[in-house]
């Protein structure tokens, strides 16, 4: 990813880059690049850009338009290369002339897109890397003006719709990324993209004004494939989550809300917000009296971001390079996955100097161009799988999908087995506190105890050695569930005590529940116990996991008003449950 | 701006261009006598060319320039 700013972007500056590169530089990469344009003048701006991020790149040209002669000749060089990483890229000149001569227009873009998913399936057939799929940038030409946008059959109207169709497909296919060329083209403007004179002349496939920013996407998403990308922002709080210095403010003073200013803090807040929700890890670190700091959270009406946001916060008066370096220690990341935001140049080079490997990128003086100058250096490239907390609009998404899909098997168990889900169980660790904590204090109805403890507690928790507090994250082919359950076991003498349990109901129905259940009883085989002991404490909303232990074979005891109703199972007695559920190592196989 | 005025600064567009600092160019001076002046480096001379005099040159006038001393012609009637 850039480091400070957009200037790195300069093709002359970048060819002279690659000129000048070491051979044998950095972790070696071998990629496979298929396009119907040239790649010529991509390539050299390719490999310094890589250089840049401490990659090695070797490259390697297919012939011009050669994209599925390649993928579907097990013979080709793209095979015999052995890529680890394959790049398509395709432009919309070639389909326009395809779409004119086209008989079928109006199955035309499906055509297209079966295509395109036909090359992907033909190349996963025999390699499993990550497959880089350009989109098509929209073309400017309108024979209709205005009035086109509501006509059927035209160029634009099936180049829309190809895009959106590969972007569906592509989430069926884990291994598919998406470069999507079009919005770098409506960032720039489609007319300084599009240079007609250099496809006459070379059949690039824009202005080498923008190569640069095309191939910087391509290694923005390479890397996020590889694993590397932000995990955590580290944000200052004065003048940079909001106006004004709180200390000197005051409640009352501090520019945030829909006035002047404030409303740029805001936006830059929802911004924030949206990370984290992504599962962005956001910390504070501020010069400020922690006190006075933490009132603005919990307080300030108009603010976006709230303590239950912040995974770790440091406002105090020493240097922000110690506490950036404790607060790295705390969420046990890695420097090179953390950015550090603060509008202070001063502080922004003082962290540079002492603290290396964390990325600290310019932010302009408008605190309006906050969102801005973030977004242009694409800081926050994923690859999807690792988020905490759920994309819940691609969750909705595919949970329309599995119910579609549902409907084609005949019985439960084939079809739980298609899902191919794989479910990861994990002691409560530093990274998942924030996302543990949340569960717990949104779950109500598949809730067994309805025990509301907070993050610090679950800290506590994750450190007591007689306890065994776990979490478990799902994802199937269809998506990422993220960490969707939290249990926590508690020694005593011989029995193990089920003390929380706890689900989202997006997961029900597929076996996890089972699949939980059986990790307990092994847990408590292992290690001697002779029995499980649950509750069931009722309140309004949990009504739905009343039975739960009684399903598992559980006993029934007695009844104890608030403290609700206990269960025992003896565990020599417990007969596993049949769940198609696989652990994340057999699935890397 | 004089004839030696475009031949110097186009002079520094070469050699930055082909990364050689003591490159000298002269009106009969074309592909052959540069080692990396392919079709791909011709491409990215055109696009500094036209950054540095700040103009813009046709498909056919791009694909007419024979040697410098093209260049320097068709830069001499654009550049103001």
């Amino acid at each position: 990813m850039l480091k400070q700013n957009r200037a790195e972007l300069n093709y002359q500056e970048l060819v002279r880059k690659a000129r000048r590169l070491q051979p044998g530089v950095g972790q070696k990469l071998k990629i496979a690049l298929l396009a119907d344009v040239s790649t010529q003048h991509l390539v050299p701006i390719l490999r310094a850009l890589f250089a840049s991020n401490g990659v090695d790149a070797h490259i390697y040209e297919a012939g011009f338009d050669t994209v599925q002669l390649e993928a579907f000749n097990p013979a080709s060089g793209l095979y015999a290369f052995e890529p680890q990483l394959v790049v398509i890229l395709q432009s919309v000149t070639k389909l326009r002339g395809l779409y004119y001569e086209s008989d079928d227009r109006a199955g035309f873009s499906r055509s297209k897109a079966d295509g395109i998913e036909s090359v992907w399936q033909a190349i996963q057939s025999r390699l499993s890397v990550p497959i880089i799929q350009s989109t098509f940038v929209i073309p400017y030409e309108r024979a209709h003006g205005h009035f086109g946008a509501k006509v059927a059959g035209t160029l634009p109207g099936a180049i829309s719709e190809i895009n959106r169709d590969l972007c569906e497909r592509a989430q069926r296919h884990a291994s598919v990324f998406i470069c999507d060329i079009d919005y770098l083209a409506a960032w720039a403007g489609r007319r300084n993209f599009f240079d007609e004179r250099l496809w006459a002349l070379a059949k690039s496939l824009c202005s080498l004004e923008l190569l640069p920013e095309v191939a910087q996407s391509i290694v923005d998403i390479a890397m996020a494939s590889l694993g590397r990308g932000i995990k955590c922002v580290v944000l200052d709080l004065d003048n940079t989550l909001w106006g004004g210095v709180i200390g000197d403010d005051g409640l009352d003073g501090i520019g945030l809300g829909d006035l002047d200013e404030g409303g740029a803090f805001r936006f830059f807040q929802l911004f924030l917000r949206s990370l984290w929700e992504r599962g962005i890890l956001l910390a504070v670190c501020s010069k400020n009296t922690e006190s006075t700091a933490r009132r603005v959270f919990q307080e300030h009406p108009s603010m976006i971001l709230r303590e239950q946001h912040i995974a770790m916060f440091v406002a105090n008066w020493e240097d922000k390079a110690s506490n950036i370096r404790r607060i790295r220690e705390k969420l046990n990341i890695g420097f090179d996955s953390m950015v550090f935001l603060d509008d202070n140049p001063f502080e922004r080079n003082l962290v540079r100097q002492l603290v290396p490997e964390i990325l600290v990128p310019d932010l302009p003086e408008d605190p309006g161009l906050y969102v801005r100058a973030i977004c242009e250096l694409n800081l926050f490239e994923s690859a999807g799988a690792s988020a905490l907390d759920s994309q819940r609009t691609a969750l909705y998404q595919t949970a329309q999908k599995r119910e579609s899909e549902k409907q084609h098997f005949a019985d439960l168990a084939s079809y739980l087995k298609s899902l191919a889900t794989v479910a990861e169980l994990r002691r409560f660790d530093a990274a998942s506190l924030g996302r543990i904590a949340q569960l717990i204090q949104r779950s109500n109805q598949f809730n067994l105890t309805t025990r509301r403890y907070s993050q610090s507690q679950c800290e506590v928790l994750m450190n007591d050695a007689s306890t065994y507090p776990f979490s478990i994250t799902v994802r199937d082919r269809f998506g990422d569930f993220g960490l969707i359950a939290v249990i926590v076991l508690k020694h005593s003498g011989d029995t193990l005590e089920v003390d929380t349990f706890l689900m989202s109901c997006r997961v029900l129905q597929r076996g996890v529940e089972q699949y939980a259940m059986n990790h307990i009883v092994e847990y408590a085989r292992a290690n001697n116990f002779k029995s499980v002991v649950g509750r069931y404490i009722p309140t309004a909303k949990n009504s739905m996991v009343r039975e739960f232990f009684g399903q598992f074979g559980f006993e029934r005891g007695a009844e104890a008003g608030e403290a609700g109703t206990e269960w025992r199972l003896e565990v020599s007695r417990y007969i596993p449950r049949e769940v198609f559920i696989n652990q994340p190592e057999e699935i890397a196989q | 701006m004089t004839h030696e005025e475009v031949h110097k600064r186009l002079t520094a567009v070469f050699r930055d261009v082909f990364d050689d600092p003591s490159l000298g160019i002269s009106d009969s001076t074309t592909a052959d006598d540069i080692d990396d002046w392919d079709s791909v480096n011709h491409i990215t001379l055109i696009a500094a060319v036209e950054t540095e005099f700040r103009i813009s040159l046709s498909t056919r006038e791009v694909k007419n320039l024979g040697n410098v001393g093209d260049f320097m012609k068709l830069i001499e009637s654009k550049a103001r």
